[in-house]
């Protein structure tokens, strides 16, 4: 078994004729949590997307599990074990919680026992089960972003893609969402976040890449990017260094 | 409505092609010398397949590319060559359409019910009652929502948009040869349908709340309600200038419309 879960080589793609990744390269350890940070525009949501399939990959190869899936579908990457968190809202407004859950399971094989899944979720994130039956649009920010991580873990993916979970919530709910990751990782999912909170996230992370201008400028141990003095100057306005 | 929500967009060949399933029903007679339950089928099958999926693969998904206002114009269009087409090809003048129930009236407590009415109350509820349970009963009922929803998010999930998509447009054609077949025994299959047709369920649409379902069915239902009303009590005069004033005051008092909420987007 091969230590890397995931491998991002050398990867180029954009909107249009806009190149957004130059040959965007980095690896992401079996059973950790990697943070991407990086400036505003710098890619990194766009990699997300590339690694997906929602975005064609130019050149380069994309490796999971040990096997190219370099532009696969979304549907084929969630049966390989890939699910995907995108950045902002991404519920169904007017369908209820328990619909919003259902539907993560769509890629689920006909074996698969749904509704134990979701019995064990609601009985893990009790607000789950207090709300299933209202509508998704009456639910909190926090509340909507949990319903979006339990609806990720349906599938019981190996490696979750997380795009900026912590943003617009409060400093207690980041500090759960980030507990809720971390219990990810002692289960043994592998975990590639995108965070803008890149000390609290850099924090209870194992490892680190930075992003700029669409390509990996550091790629290192999480506590030595926290350390690393260029990190604060160039791409955190010394946000690290500063709280 | 759900069909506008899929699509983003409006379609304004509506009425028309609530008109045309009755000529291919006539036709298949005609031509086909088909029995009249047999050309039903045969009209519905046709319905399917050209206002369902040929205006999806060959009218929606080449010009939608293009935005959403070259389609408005595309559907436009569409409204004119469908009329234009049957007035050529088939008849100009209004023709006598069977109907597959019985015309009689009713005497109702004194008042006079005519059964066909009934029966078009009646099976129209049936139809929305299944489509209601069909989308919030059912997993791909509710799938499709989810795709009408954000389509963006259900590819992220999974969920097969394409087939979504086809589904949305196939439910869409069967619902408008039903109210082909419901109506055209009263007001007759005439190539000018569509016009009277398209707004007042344009209208229905906009009273009701665009991005709702049941507020559409509701709009559609008030609609019907006070026309019929006003025509009997009031004077068949003013019959044509109710969705309009309806349409003025629930833009006036309700923007989001009656069942409606206000839209709310989010990236
Ligand atoms: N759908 C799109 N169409 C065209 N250009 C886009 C699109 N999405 C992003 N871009 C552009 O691609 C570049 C990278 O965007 P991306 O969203 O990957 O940045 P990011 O690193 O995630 O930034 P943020 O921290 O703001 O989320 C930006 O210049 C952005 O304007
Ligand atoms: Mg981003």
């Amino acid at each position: 078994m091969e230590t890397d879960i995931l491998a991002v080589e050398d990867i180029v793609g954009g909107y249009g004729k806009q190149t957004v990744l130059n040959g965007t390269s980095f690896r992401v350890a079996r059973g950790a949590i990697t943070t991407v940070i990086g400036p505003n525009g710098a890619g990194k949501s766009t990699v997300f997307k590339a690694v997906f399939g929602l975005l064609r990959v130019q050149r380069g190869r994309v490796v999971f599990d040990g096997r190219e899936v370099t532009n696969l579908d979304p549907r084929r990457l969630l049966e390989l074990g890939i699910s995907y968190v995108p950045q902002g809202r991404n519920v169904f407004p007017e369908l209820t919680v328990l619909h919003n859950l259902e539907l993560g399971a769509t890629a689920a094989g006909r074996d698969a026992n749904v509704a134990g899944r979701i019995e064990s979720l609601m009985e893990r994130f009790p607000m789950l089960r207090r709300k299933a039956g209202a509508q998704a649009s009456t639910l909190s920010g926090g509340e909507q972003k949990l319903l979006e991580i339990a609806r990720g873990l349906l599938l019981e993916p190996k490696l979750m893609l997380i795009d900026e979970p912590s943003i617009g919530l409060s400093p207690l709910l980041v500090k759960e969402t980030f507990g809720i990751l971390q219990d990810l990782r002692a289960k043994g999912v592998s975990i590639l976040m995108v965070e803008q909170n890149a000390k609290r996230a850099l924090e209870i992370s194992d490892f680190g890449v930075v992003l700029e201008l669409g390509r990996t400028r550091i790629e290192a141990a999480a506590g030595a990017i926290l350390a690393d003095p260029r990190v604060g100057q160039l791409f955190l306005g010394g946000h690290i260094a500063g709280s | 409505m759900l069909l506008w929500q899929t699509s983003q967009t409006i379609n304004f060949a509506q009425g028309e092609f609530v008109m045309l399933p009755a000529f291919f029903v006539l036709a298949a007679m005609k031509f086909g010398g088909l029995s009249f339950p047999m050309a039903m089928l045969a009209g519905f099958a046709v319905s399917l397949l050209v206002l369902g999926l040929l205006f999806k693969r060959l009218v929606v998904e080449p010009v939608i590319r293009h935005g959403v206002l070259p389609l408005v114009i595309s559907t436009i269009a569409l409204a004119i060559l469908m009329k234009e087409g049957v007035k050529e090809f088939y008849a100009a003048d209004a023709q006598p359409f069977p109907a597959a129930w019985a015309t009689t009236n009713l005497q109702v407590a004194g008042m006079v019910v005519s059964v066909q009415n009934l029966v078009i109350i009646a099976v129209a509820a049936l139809a929305v009652a299944a489509l209601q349970y069909f989308l919030a009963g059912t997993r791909t009922g509710r799938s499709m929502q989810a795709t009408a929803q954000n389509p963006a998010l259900a590819r992220v999930l999974g969920i097969p948009v394409g087939r979504m998509v086809l589904y949305t447009f196939l439910i869409n054609a069967g619902l408008v040869a039903l109210a082909s077949f419901l109506v055209s025994p009263i007001y007759l299959a005439k190539f000018t349908n569509g016009e009277t047709l398209g707004l007042v369920a344009f209208v229905a649409a906009i009273v009701g709340g665009f991005n709702q379902v049941r507020g559409a069915i509701a709009g559609g239902l008030l609609l019907g309600v006070v026309d019929n009303f006003v025509a009997a009590y009031l004077s068949a005069q003013y019959r044509a200038a109710i969705p309009l004033f309806l349409l003025i005051a629930v833009i006036l008092l309700r923007p989001q419309g009656l069942l409606g909420r206000v839209e709310e987007r989010t990236v």
